[in-house]
């Protein structure tokens, strides 16, 4: 239990494997995530982490395996009973809705009174920092704003797991550092069990507290920052990390 | 090079000429009727008041009205379904609910009506004006709602909104309807205006009786030999409407 009295939740992906056609974009894929632990899983290009999100979430079916919250399957459950919190790569702001009705929405449907709506949103939208922003729609918000509404939107409805797919690789070089440090700090806030994935080696050693390190649908490496630096399990978890490698070693 | 510049604008220049003839062609097939109306315009205008054309225009109005309303009721279900059901024939079922319905002829469509629905007395009514349009001019709005549908898929909202707890009827009233509401106003408005148009299906299974039944397409064909200022009159009138509606909802769904 957080301090707050909320149940934080172990997320657990157990021997997933999920093929398009005869590409197995997950491949036996293993993983737990501590309550109210940020991980990360980093890796290339195409290599299967945002099919794993999916998979989590729910939007996809995986071919073998299972996801367990706190131990309890939750296969069979649709999308919209999962109550899993997720920030796609465009942020995926509905156009037609503003700041506040965006970070809203999970508690419209969910039939929450306008007065719990109206405190649990100005809430979040002070946490992540929007407060006077609430009529704008997201055509007139800067990259990182969005990323904030996305992750209020997210966290609204009090989500088990968080899901991020690279929360960072639409923020500019300029804003990246601040907009990468509130993440953090609404994740610790939150105290939501995390799980983001990136292709950014330095974004995953600044954010993940343990990286999986993934491959070919596989993941080949998981531990946390420090001791992945100093103990590469093979060449190729030395070169998907080789821009810390350099900046940590040299 | 220069030689190549040079074939390069001829080229040019001729594709330019051809669609210069196909526009001409357009506006000549659209406009040449208010020039038609020439010196008998007094005819013309008094003929607008004649009663059988104020009842065909009501009727047409009308029940091209009803028709573009039915189209957005029966396009949301439809596209919903086209959209984001995968099951086998779903190419197919899409020909027979988009395609088909405005290759099909419709005068077949009104014989197929008239056999089908006579015997349960629906034929020679003003609700089979309605059933006859309906199947020729509907599938324009749903042509446009799947499209916006499968745009939005494809962009993830929907998944989005289920991810924070949202069922069906949610992703229907709060996601998909309200970012297609552009393209159902242009599905209606082309639902609409090929309604106005609809002739055949209509004159084969709702017959042409006035203030009841008869359109402005069927009182053209029937009065054209006899009374061309009647049919002119109300050719001009259908023309202008659909002009004006046309350009009207086409202002609206662009401010949107």
């Amino acid at each position: 239990m957080d301090c707050k009295g909320k149940m934080m939740k172990e997320l657990r992906v157990e021997n997933i494997i999920k093929s398009y056609g005869n590409v197995k974009a997950l491949d036996h894929v293993e993983l737990t995530v501590n309550p109210a632990e940020f991980m990360v899983v980093m890796g290339p290009s195409g290599c299967g982490k945002t099919t794993l999100l999916l998979v989590i979430l729910g939007a996809l079916t995986p071919d073998e395996g299972h996801i367990r919250i706190n131990g309890k399957d939750i296969d069979q459950l649709p999308l919209d009973e999962r109550n899993i919190g997720y920030v796609p790569q465009d942020f995926g702001l509905f156009p037609h809705l503003n700041v506040y009705e965006n970070t809203a929405f999970g508690l419209k449907v969910r039939k929450y009174t306008e007065a719990k709506i109206r405190e649990k949103v100005d809430k979040l939208l002070r946490t992540v920092d929007l407060e006077g922003l609430e009529s704008r729609k997201p055509k007139e918000l800067s990259a990182g704003q969005k990323q904030r509404v996305a992750l209020a939107r997210a966290l609204a409805t009090d989500p088990s797991v968080l899901l991020l797919d690279e929360p960072l690789s639409s923020i500019d070089e300029a804003t990246k550092a601040e907009v990468r440090a509130n993440l953090k700090d609404t994740q610790k806030k939150s105290k939501v069990t995390t799980l983001c994935v990136t292709h950014n080696p330095e974004d995953s050693f600044y954010l993940g507290e343990r990286i999986a390190i993934m491959y070919s649908g596989k993941i080949i490496q998981c531990d946390n920052p420090q001791n992945i630096l100093e103990n590469q399990r093979n060449e190729l978890v030395r070169k998907l990390i080789a821009p810390m490698y350099i900046e940590f070693r040299v | 090079m220069k030689e190549h510049r040079l074939t390069k604008d001829k080229f040019e220049f001729a594709i330019t000429m051809l669609a210069c003839a196909v526009v001409l062609y357009m506006l000549v097939s659209i406009f040449y009727l208010y020039v038609a109306v020439g010196e008998s315009w007094n005819l013309v205008v008094s003929a607008l008041f004649d009663s059988r054309v104020i009842g065909a225009v009501v009727i047409s109005v009308s029940s091209s009205l009803i028709v573009g309303g039915l189209a957005i009721a029966a396009a949301i279900p439809c596209a919903y379904l086209l959209a984001y059901r995968d099951f086998r024939g779903k190419g197919i079922l899409e020909t027979f609910l988009i395609d088909l319905p405005q290759t099909f002829p419709p005068v077949t469509e009104g014989l197929v009506y008239l056999l089908m629905l006579g015997p349960v007395r629906l034929a020679y009514t003003y609700m089979a004006v309605i059933i006859a349009k309906f199947y020729v001019s509907a599938p324009f709005t749903i042509s446009f709602a799947t499209r916006r549908f499968k745009e939005i898929r494809e962009s993830g909202l929907d998944t989005i909104a289920r991810s924070l707890g949202a069922k069906t009827r949610d992703v229907l009233g709060r996601v998909l309807l309200p970012l297609s509401g552009r393209d159902m106003l242009a599905g209606f408005s082309l639902t609409w205006a090929r309604a106005m148009g609809e002739l055949a299906a209509t004159l084969v299974f709702a017959g042409t009786i006035p203030w009841r039944t008869e359109i402005i397409p069927t009182l053209v064909y029937l009065t054209a030999a006899e009374m061309p200022q009647v049919a002119i009159a109300a050719s001009v009138i259908a023309e202008t409407l659909s002009i004006i509606a046309l350009l009207s909802f086409k202002w609206i769904a662009r401010g949107r």
